[in-house]
C-alpha cells in the first residue's frame, strides 16, 4: 500500500514539475577517463581527460591466437565462453602480473560489468586475489592505510602463509583431522 | 676400478652434507623430503641397521609457509607430567617464540619412533636466518631442491616489466581511472 502511495505521489510531482535531467549522449565515448584535480590561485580544476587505455596493444585475446580457433570451431553454443575460459590460463594466485589487472588502485576487486567475466571465473580470480593480498604479493597495490610490509602485520598475519587453489570452489575445506573420522 | 666408480664408491661410503633453503617452504611437505637424505633413503645401499644417513642444513626456517589458515588453527601439543599441566600452542605462537621448532617438530614426526630416531635428529641441524656457522657451512657440498617456487611480490618486479607485460582484461570504453 505505501509502496503505491508513494509510485503516485512520484508521478504527481513528475507531472507538476517536469525538471527530470536526462543525459543522451549521441556518439559513444571512444576512451577511458582519468579525473585530475589541479589548483589554480584560489580555484581548484576539476576535469575529466579522455585518456586512450593503455592495454589495447598489448592486449591477449583468443581471436588473436590462430591455434584456438581451429580447436574450438563449435558455433552451436548459446552463450560463447568469457575470455578468461576461452584462454584456458592455469592462473595461480602467486601470478600477480595477471591478478593485477583485475583490482583497482587501491588493491580492490574491480566489479563484474568491468571486468567483463563470466560468474565463475570473476568468484575464481576474485578469490585469488584475496589470497594474493594475505600472502602480501601485492603490497603495493593496498589503501593507503595499510601497513605496506607484511612483516610488520599482526600476531599470525606477519608470517608467510600460501594458499591452495583447488579450495576455491569446494563447498567445506577439508580439516586435516577428517581422515580419522568415520 | 675406475676412477668415476671409486669416487662412487666414496660418495655412498661418506657422511654428505646437505643445504636446504626453508623460504616459503611447506614444513610438513619439506619434512618428507629432508628425512629421505638424513635417514640416507636416497641411497641405494640403504639399510634400517646401517648407519648411511647425511647431514642437513637447514636455513631461513623463519620464512617458512604454511597453508591457508594453518598459522591460527594449528596446535602443538605439551603435557609438563603434572595434573592441569597440557598446554596447546598454536603454530604461530611457537614460531614466535622458537623460529625453528616447527620445522624440527615436523621432521621428528615425519620418521617412525624407534631408537634410531633421536640420533638420526641430532644430523639436523636448523638456522632461523640465512647466517651459518662457518665450520659447518665449509662442510656442505649439495644442495636438496625446493619443493615450491618462491612467490615474487609485485613491487619487486621492475615497472617496466609490468607495464609491458600481456595484458588479459581491458577496461571497458567509458570506465574512469581510479
Amino acid at each position: 500500500m505505501a509502496a503505491l502511495v508513494r509510485a503516485g505521489f512520484s508521478l504527481a510531482k513528475n507531472a507538476i514539475f517536469s525538471t527530470s535531467i536526462r543525459s543522451i549522449s549521441t556518439t559513444k565515448h571512444l576512451n577511458i577517463k582519468e579525473i585530475r584535480t589541479s589548483l589554480e590561485g584560489s580555484n581548484i580544476i576539476i576535469e575529466g581527460v579522455t585518456v586512450p587505455s593503455p592495454r589495447t596493444e598489448l592486449l591477449i585475446r583468443p581471436e588473436k591466437l590462430n591455434t584456438l580457433i581451429e580447436n574450438k570451431s563449435t558455433e552451436s553454443i548459446e552463450k560463447p565462453p568469457c575470455y578468461m575460459c576461452s584462454l584456458g590460463l592455469d592462473v595461480k594466485h602467486t601470478d600477480v602480473l595477471i591478478l593485477s589487472q583485475f583490482v583497482r588502485s587501491d588493491g580492490c576487486m574491480l566489479p563484474r560489468r568491468i571486468t567483463g567475466l563470466c560468474r565463475r571465473q570473476q568468484k575464481k580470480i576474485g578469490k585469488m586475489v584475496t589470497m594474493a593480498q594475505k600472502a602480501g604479493l601485492m603490497i603495493n597495490l593496498t589503501p593507503a592505510y595499510s601497513k605496506k610490509d607484511p612483516k610488520k602485520r599482526w600476531n599470525y598475519k606477519k608470517f608467510n602463509t600460501y594458499f591452495d587453489e583447488t579450495t576455491i570452489f569446494m563447498k567445506r575445506i577439508p580439516k586435516p583431522l577428517d581422515r580419522f573420522k568415520r | 676400478m675406475s676412477a668415476a666408480k671409486r669416487v662412487q664408491q666414496w660418495a655412498t661410503f661418506a657422511r654428505t652434507w646437505h643445504v636446504f633453503d626453508c623460504k616459503w617452504q611447506d614444513p610438513y611437505e619439506s619434512a618428507n623430503i629432508i628425512k629421505k637424505y638424513l635417514m640416507g633413503m636416497h641411497k641405494p645401499i640403504y639399510h634400517p641397521m646401517n648407519d648411511c644417513g647425511d647431514v642437513v642444513v637447514c636455513i631461513n626456517s623463519r620464512e617458512i609457509a604454511l597453508r591457508g589458515d594453518d598459522w591460527r588453527k594449528r596446535a602443538y601439543f605439551h603435557h609438563t607430567g603434572y595434573p592441569g599441566g597440557a598446554s596447546w600452542t598454536l603454530a604461530w605462537e611457537l614460531h614466535n617464540k622458537d623460529p625453528t621448532m616447527i620445522i624440527k617438530k615436523a621432521v621428528y614426526r615425519s620418521m617412525k619412533g624407534n631408537l634410531q630416531r633421536r640420533h638420526t635428529m641430532e644430523r639436523l641441524f636448523i638456522y632461523p636466518e640465512e647466517k651459518v656457522p662457518e665450520d659447518i657451512m665449509q662442510n656442505v657440498t649439495n644442495q636438496i631442491r625446493q619443493i615450491r617456487q618462491v612467490p615474487t611480490r609485485l613491487d619487486h618486479i621492475p615497472e617496466e616489466v609490468v607495464k609491458n607485460y600481456p595484458k588479459v582484461m581491458e577496461y571497458p570504453e567509458d570506465y574512469i581511472l581510479k
